[in-house]
């Protein structure tokens, strides 16, 4: 059966407000998981809270929306105890980088196989508009009482420096590039970020659709080339963040790729050679008739170093 | 001939201290005795007062401390001031003639309120503060015999002998100690020479310098000093014996039970489990595997209980292990398994507290906090152990409730049982059970939260099957539904879990009653409270008192058909709540759940076990009505 974008599509009704960057971004994953061909059962969004944290909702694979700010670790877990799963996360500004960043950082470091997609609108979005840690200082939208009075972080080269092996930015109105980078993204071995520019038609009233057509610009077409080769990690990863500093034109597009690095599960694997032989869940722990795989003789010979044979008299 | 020995050990933090222990445990094992012994540590890595309490009997395996001991074995000046009262008539000590000199005013390590009431002790005797003048007074008026041996001296003939520089000479200090134990116990040194072996595998020559001292100083002690507390040879008959701390007993019992995943972030005293199952992560039992244990170290607590929940849902039996402060932060997490009724075990060792607390000693005020941590309501098991077996197979329990009943469990366990060593007989693997719950792999439109039945089941990531889970309030697809009536539905067939799992889970798993007919008193208390209260109950015999112990192991769901028909014999002022912590906590669960006042306490939150021979005082003055003893004995 072959899937069409459709397909993806689940019958809950999408409640994000009319004109919200957001259906591009889920329009391109429809896209993206049908030219993958992803096998829904197979394929994990894992979500955390804000208007984008609802995504798993409206996509036909399995979804798991979880706490404000945990997705990573919560994707952690399902991704180390079956790293043959497809496991994407989605969240907001607030909830990667705001009271979520020390995992999005430690995923990083990890190079765990997960790919994380930033709804990247400037604000709180389900708060009601405060700012977010991706707002500019001095700004003022619509909704905020004063202007933002904190520095805004940049999350392209964060990501950079906290280790992902694949980082770039996409547009949620250009919705068919956007669904090139998430098809990289999960082709890609290891963390994977997506910067999301994604206008919040309600609250955000300056990085608007209008502000992004008129800065934003594809990276490959000026002959970007984001792949390391052998040798020229740091080059490649300096000039990475070097362009992402750039705001009054904003490039798209895969910033950084390195295919190199092993990844978390690999290392695991290595260390231990049965891990990614018999996947965790389908490793057996009990016999037919409920008992432990463990005998009394297996305890003993596993846990030898904790047993006293006591000496006769 | 003894049937039971008491020894403090003491010395400087980072000194050894801690491998003596495990030395001494596994020589006394191998002749077949038991053992307990509790360790008691600062928050610190080198330098600070640390010293072994330990119990070796003849007759079974112990179970709790007391004082007085027979025997201290000073590692240096600090150790002889600071537990010079814990030793009994006639009593030995063993000290470092160097330090004859040293005055407790002048040890810095010594804590400000020690040298207090040191002083104060001094002066009222008009005794000078050093070690001399407290040896002669000691000597004199308590009868207390003293085994004098030149450490520094003992040192330099083991650098010379092996060629080793002073530094390395340093590391065998703990070595005088376990010399002067096997010299005045008469422990064969076969039975050291096994331990050595077992304790520093394949390290040929530490195990050679080692036995070479505890040689060269237990004959120095035997034939200098003729004083000899000889045990008994063992009646417990067993052929084989455990030999571990609680930390690690539990990681076994994890492993027996099928764990494939276990998240931490470190802190004492919860750390070691986790170390110890990295070691197994490959699950090989002589060259064959049995699976694969993921143990990762995670960036913070709220990441470990959360990728513990992940896993789980990906379908491996999963756990985490923590403390009060790291508890504290995976609260909000813990909730979220309740709401989405995902198993997930919460290994969780108690210590001194509130906020950092006493990162290294012990305690039990976090039993309310378990039991009511994270906002709304959702059924929880809060599951404790009272000993080393009994958290064995509790640990296993705890993984099969949490994925019967698809909840979080919560196994309530603390730092005396942690960093304890105790012998016991080899758990049963026979008798273990693995209960996975219902599952199913394969459903066409899976209902993860099927209203028909109250434990929905569960299916694994990756199965045949698509699901979803929210935090938020959910249809039986899992997607977000605000709904009045389908709040109402969802909010009861959670809750109803909690009536299901008390109808389900017997009372042996949740409540033990100790007691014979005639008792008069009765203790009522929790995890490690149990070693005591029942040697206390043996102790008040010699009293004409007969007492009772009800030790509750589960608190959530709470046995109280069980406890009620046990306490309901006896009248508000014959019962007493034994505990640590300030509030008599678990008593206060007594009363909620079964409507009985347990009028009468016994607490201790100073951070050191509850020691017998103090619980047996307390008992004693309840008995002659006070309400209320607060117990305070240990350095
Ligand atoms: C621990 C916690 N604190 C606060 C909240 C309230 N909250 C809900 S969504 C949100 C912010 C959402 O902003 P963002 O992550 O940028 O997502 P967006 O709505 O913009 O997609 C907050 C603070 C929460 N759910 N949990
Ligand atoms: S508030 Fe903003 S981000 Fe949220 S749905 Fe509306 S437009 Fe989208
Ligand atoms: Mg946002």
């Amino acid at each position: 059966m072959v899937r069409s974008p459709n397909d993806y599509r689940t019958d809950v009704w999408v409640d994000w407000c009319p004109g919200c960057g957001n259906y591009g971004i889920l329009a391109a994953l429809y896209k993206a998981f049908a030219e993958l061909q992803l096998d829904p059962t197979n394929t994990v969004i894992v979500s955390g809270i804000g208007c984008s944290g609802k995504t798993p909702h409206f996509v036909k694979v399995n979804g798991i929306h979880t706490l404000h700010g945990r997705a990573i670790v919560f994707a952690t877990g399902i991704k180390l105890a079956n790293p043959t799963l497809t496991v994407l996360v989605h969240g907001g500004d607030g909830d990667l980088l705001g009271i979520g960043l020390g995992h999005f950082i430690a995923l990083g470091r990890k190079n765990l196989d997960i790919k994380v997609m930033l709804h990247d609108n400037r604000v709180y979005g389900l708060t009601k508009g405060q700012a977010s840690p991706t707002l500019s200082k001095g700004l003022k939208t619509k909704s905020l009482a004063q202007p933002n009075i904190l520095s805004s972080l940049n999350p392209i080269a964060l990501a950079l420096v906290s280790g992902y092996t694949f980082v770039a930015r996409g547009y949620s109105m250009l919705s068919e590039h956007l669904k090139n980078l998430i098809v990289a993204a999960i082709k890609h071995k290891g963390s994977a970020f997506i910067d999301i520019l994604q206008p919040c038609v309600t609250y955000n009233d300056i990085h608007t659709p209008e502000y992004y057509r008129k800065r934003v610009y594809f990276l490959e077409e000026e002959g970007w080339s984001p792949k390391v080769e052998e040798g020229n990690e740091i080059d490649k990863m300096f000039n990475a963040i070097r362009k992402s500093f750039e705001v009054e034109r904003i490039p798209i597009g895969i910033f950084y790729q390195n295919t190199f690095k092993q990844t978390l599960e690999e290392s695991y694997g290595q260390r231990i050679p049965s891990y990614l032989k018999t996947l965790p869940p389908w490793q057996k722990i009990l016999k037919d008739d409920g008992s432990p795989i463990f005998d009394d003789t297996l305890f003993e010979k596993m846990f030898n170093e904790y047993i006293v044979k006591v000496e006769k008299s | 001939m003894w049937d039971n020995i008491s020894l403090l050990l003491g010395g400087p933090q980072g000194s050894g201290l801690e491998s003596s222990a495990q030395v001494l445990s596994k020589a006394f094992a191998r002749l077949g005795y038991g053992i307990f012994a509790d360790r008691e540590y600062f928050s610190n890595i080198k330098g600070r007062h640390s010293y072994i309490h330990m119990n070796v009997s003849s007759r079974r395996h112990p179970i709790s401390l007391s004082y007085p001991v027979q025997i201290l074995c000073a590692m240096d000046a600090e150790t002889v001031f600071t537990h010079f009262q814990d030793v009994e008539e006639n009593g030995v000590i063993v000290y470092d003639v160097s330090t004859l000199s040293t005055r407790s005013s002048t040890i810095p390590s010594i804590e400000p309120k020690l040298r207090e009431r040191l002083k104060a002790y001094f002066s009222e005797l008009g005794l000078s503060d050093t070690i001399q003048s407290l040896i002669r007074y000691l000597r004199s008026v308590k009868k207390i015999r003293f085994v004098g041996l030149d450490y520094p001296k003992i040192l330099s003939e083991i650098s010379q002998k092996f060629t080793l520089n002073p530094g390395q000479a340093s590391r065998y200090l703990s070595s005088i100690i376990v010399g002067s134990v096997v010299g005045l116990t008469g422990l064969k040194l076969d039975a050291v020479g096994y331990a050595l072996a077992s304790r520093f595998a394949g390290r040929q020559q530490l195990i050679e310098h080692n036995l070479f001292i505890i040689e060269y100083v237990s004959e120095t002690v035997r034939e200098g000093f003729r004083i000899l507390y000889e045990l008994e040879p063992s009646k417990i008959g067993l052929e084989k014996m455990l030999v571990a701390s609680g930390n690690d007993i539990v990681a076994m019992a994890k492993i027996v039970g099928g764990l494939r995943f276990q998240s931490y972030y470190p802190i004492t005293p919860a750390a070691d489990e986790s170390f110890t199952l990295e070691t197994f992560e490959r699950l090989e039992v002589e060259g064959e595997s049995l699976g694969s244990l993921i143990v990762t170290q995670t960036e913070d607590e709220i990441a470990a209980i959360a990728s513990a929940i992940g896993a789980s849902l990906s379908g491996v039996r999963s756990a985490t292990s923590t403390s009060g402060p790291g508890f504290s932060l995976m609260v909000e997490a813990l909730g979220y398994a309740g709401q989405i009724e995902a198993p997930v075990v919460i290994t969780y060792y108690q210590r001194g507290a509130p906020s950092t607390g006493q990162p290294t000693r012990g305690g039990q005020s976090d039993l309310l906090f378990t039991l009511y941590a994270s906002h709304g309501e959702f059924p929880r098991v809060v599951l404790s152990s009272g000993d080393h077996l009994e958290a064995f197979y509790d640990t296993i329990l705890a993984l099969n409730l949490s994925e019967k009943y698809n909840v979080p469990v919560i196994h309530l366990l603390d730092k005396f049982l942690a960093n304890s060593i105790a012998t016991t007989p080899l758990p049963e693997i026979r008798k273990v059970v693995i209960d996975r719950g219902k599952t199913v792999f394969e459903k066409p439109d899976f209902k993860r939260f099927d209203l028909s039945r109250p434990i929905s089941l569960r299916a694994f990531l990756g199965s045949n099957t698509i699901q979803w889970a929210a935090g938020d309030e959910h249809d039986e697809f899992g997607h977000i539904d605000e709904d009045p009536l389908n709040r109402r539905e969802m909010y009861e067939k959670r809750m109803k879990k909690i009536e299901i799992m008390d109808s389900e889970i017997p009372s042996e798993n949740r409540c033990m009653f100790f007691g014979q007919d005639g008792v008069k008193l009765v203790m009522v208390g929790w995890g490690s409270v149990k070693g005591a209260a029942l040697d206390a109950i043996e102790a008040m015999k010699a009293y004409g008192v007969r007492c009772g112990y009800l030790h509750l192991k589960m608190f959530s769901p709470f046995p109280t058909e069980y406890v009620k028909s046990i306490l309901s014999k006896f009248r508000p002022e014959n019962l007493v709540a034994v505990e640590h912590n300030y509030l008599a906590q678990a008593s206060k669960l007594v009363t909620q759940n079964t409507g009985i006042l347990v009028e009468k306490s016994i607490v201790k939150y100073t951070g050191r076990p509850i020691y017998v021979n103090e619980l047996v005082r307390a008992l004693n003055r309840v008995l002659e009505g006070e309400r209320r003893v607060v117990l305070e004995y240990g350095a």
